[in-house]
């Protein structure tokens, strides 16, 4: 047996435990040390006049570009429009796909007649079905919501339908001696088994409703981040570009971490 | 007579891919009473674990008849705890399925497990015991539903060397004084030998009983010391030439 509350520590461990801590600061240093020194240089090149910032944009550029969006108001509009879509799109995409898995889980004739069909559908491009979208959806949020649901759903059914099935075959054999129902083995072992791999389709998923998202207001919008990004590539002001992509690696790392937050939290007990 | 538990009456059982028909085992007959322990050993491939799949009911024969009077718990290799359940919500798995979760029962297989030295384990997790503490929890585990009859499939196999001779004494003494009728299936003639009342000894496939021995140990039940006896070789010698004869 483990003893997690040793009360007295040697002082070789100590020394471990020093080292751990003082290589913990050196990365975090690092890290945060190099997006300054990244984003220091973007600027000097451009203050500098190296570069064109019409074509590089620059932080300090970014920053005004930021404020001005702040002051006519329409930056949370455009925040919020992606973020709603996204969010929404993702969610929806992992519970349809979750629930589309247990029932390819439960029956394995149903898993067989579909399989090919699910193949073609990953295998496409989701962006070939653009105009489609648009003819049924219009070119307001639903289409985008379709979209985003469209590009994360697949994965979300591949993922788990594959963590399902690797369900332990000792395990499914002992809940099968103790007399279990099928019901019984899904509550109990095959849905609590699979929950690290539902976090790490969570963790995929993120990133799917993202494309998802963007990839719609590329086609479509008349609001959201997707839209700044194109409309300001289409009239040449890449500081919008810029501030609108800065914007959304800051969500998405948001989104990511919560993923993981919500990991630290229900998935505890593992045997690896 | 002592009242039967299982029998196996001449037992065929066939198993289908695509490409062939296989028997694995072939007018297969034997018997285990009440309160006794049976080892099976058999030539590897030979169908051991078909065997216990059958007992257990999970498998039915392609012809011949299985009858058991009772309810069976089954033990496998490794000992297969829910590494997101505590060891008391493992031992209780059993009751949960079978619906008898009743605070009498729960509270019975939490003082079985106090009883065997799980008692300051209860609120731990899996990953927090050793082997042979896991492999005693999947013991308890098996016990709690009160089986008539325990199904073990090799259930020391996964166990380093050291390990296996006390969990096999171990688990031997708790289904001993638990009176528990049990069926052990295993590749390894030493630990028939140092557990079982009777030995049989199967063909390779397609399996049935070859040989089939009582042991004479009289009251010697613990596996350590049985090994230390003078029977012990002998029997070992004999099934050895049985098994590769």
């Amino acid at each position: 047996m483990k003893n997690k509350s040793e009360k007295t520590y040697s002082e070789e461990h100590l020394r471990y435990l020093r080292a751990r801590r003082y290589h913990a600061i050196v990365v975090w240093t690092l890290r945060i040390g190099l997006l300054a020194l990244l984003l220091g240089m973007w600027e000097l090149i451009t203050a500098l006049g190296w570069v064109d910032p019409f074509l590089t944009s620059s932080p300090s550029r970014i920053f005004a570009t930021l404020k001005s969006l702040y002051n006519d108001g329409s930056l949370f509009y455009h925040i919020g429009t992606t973020l709603w879509e996204t969010l929404a799109g993702f969610a929806i995409a992992v519970f349809l796909g979750y629930s589309v898995a247990l029932l390819l889980w439960w029956s394995e004739t149903l898993r067989a007649v579909l399989e090919p069909y699910i193949v073609v559908l990953n295998a496409l491009p989701k962006i070939a079905l653009g105009p489609l979208i648009i003819i049924w959806f219009g070119t307001g949020s639903k289409a985008i919501l379709f979209m985003t649901v469209l590009v994360g759903i697949i994965v979300a059914i591949m993922h788990m339908l594959s963590a399902f099935i690797a369900t332990d075959k000792n395990k499914l054999l002992l809940m099968r001696s103790m007399g279990a129902n099928k019901w019984t083995i899904l509550a109990k072992l095959v849905i609590p088994s699979s929950l690290p791999s539902f976090i790490s389709m969570l963790k995929v998923n993120v990133g799917m409703a993202w494309i998802g998202s963007i990839m719609g207001e590329y086609i479509v919008s008349r609001a959201g981040l997707g839209y700044l990004i194109v409309y300001g590539g289409q009239v040449f002001k890449l500081d919008l570009v810029m501030t609108a992509t800065a914007i959304l690696c800051i969500l998405a790392a948001g989104m990511y971490f919560l993923v993981v937050l919500l990991e630290k939290l229900l998935v505890k007990n593992t045997d690896d | 007579m002592k009242k039967q538990i299982l029998r196996f009456s001449d037992v065929t059982l066939a198993y289908h891919t695509v490409r062939e028909e296989t028997l694995a085992a072939q007018h297969l007959t034997f018997s285990v009473d009440e309160g006794e322990f049976v080892a099976v050993i058999g030539p590897s491939g030979c169908g051991k674990t078909t065997l216990l799949s059958l007992a257990a009911g999970l498998l039915t024969p392609s012809s011949g008849r299985i009858t058991r009077n009772g309810s069976c718990g089954y033990m496998l290799q490794k000992d297969e705890l829910f590494p997101w359940r505590t060891i008391e919500k493992n031992i209780l798995l059993p009751l949960e399925i079978k619906h008898s979760n009743t605070a009498e029962n729960r509270e019975k297989a939490r003082a079985l497990a106090v009883k065997y030295g799980l008692g300051d384990f209860l609120s731990a997790y899996p990953s927090q015991l050793s082997g042979g503490m896991r492999q005693r929890a999947a013991l308890i585990r098996t016990l709690a539903s009160e089986p008539d009859i325990l199904l073990l499939d090799e259930p020391f196999s996964a166990l380093d060397y050291q390990t296996r001779l006390n969990v096999t004494a171990d688990v031997s003494d708790i289904i001993r004084r638990e009176g528990k009728t049990a069926l052990l299936i295993t590749h390894d003639i030493s630990e028939a030998v140092s557990l079982a009342d009777r030995v049989l000894v199967l063909t390779k496939r397609p399996a049935r009983v070859a040989y089939e021995h009582d042991l004479d140990f009289g009251d010697v039940k613990n596996p350590l010391k049985r090994r230390e006896s003078a029977q012990f070789s002998k029997w070992f010698e004999l099934l050895w030439k049985e098994l590769n004869g």
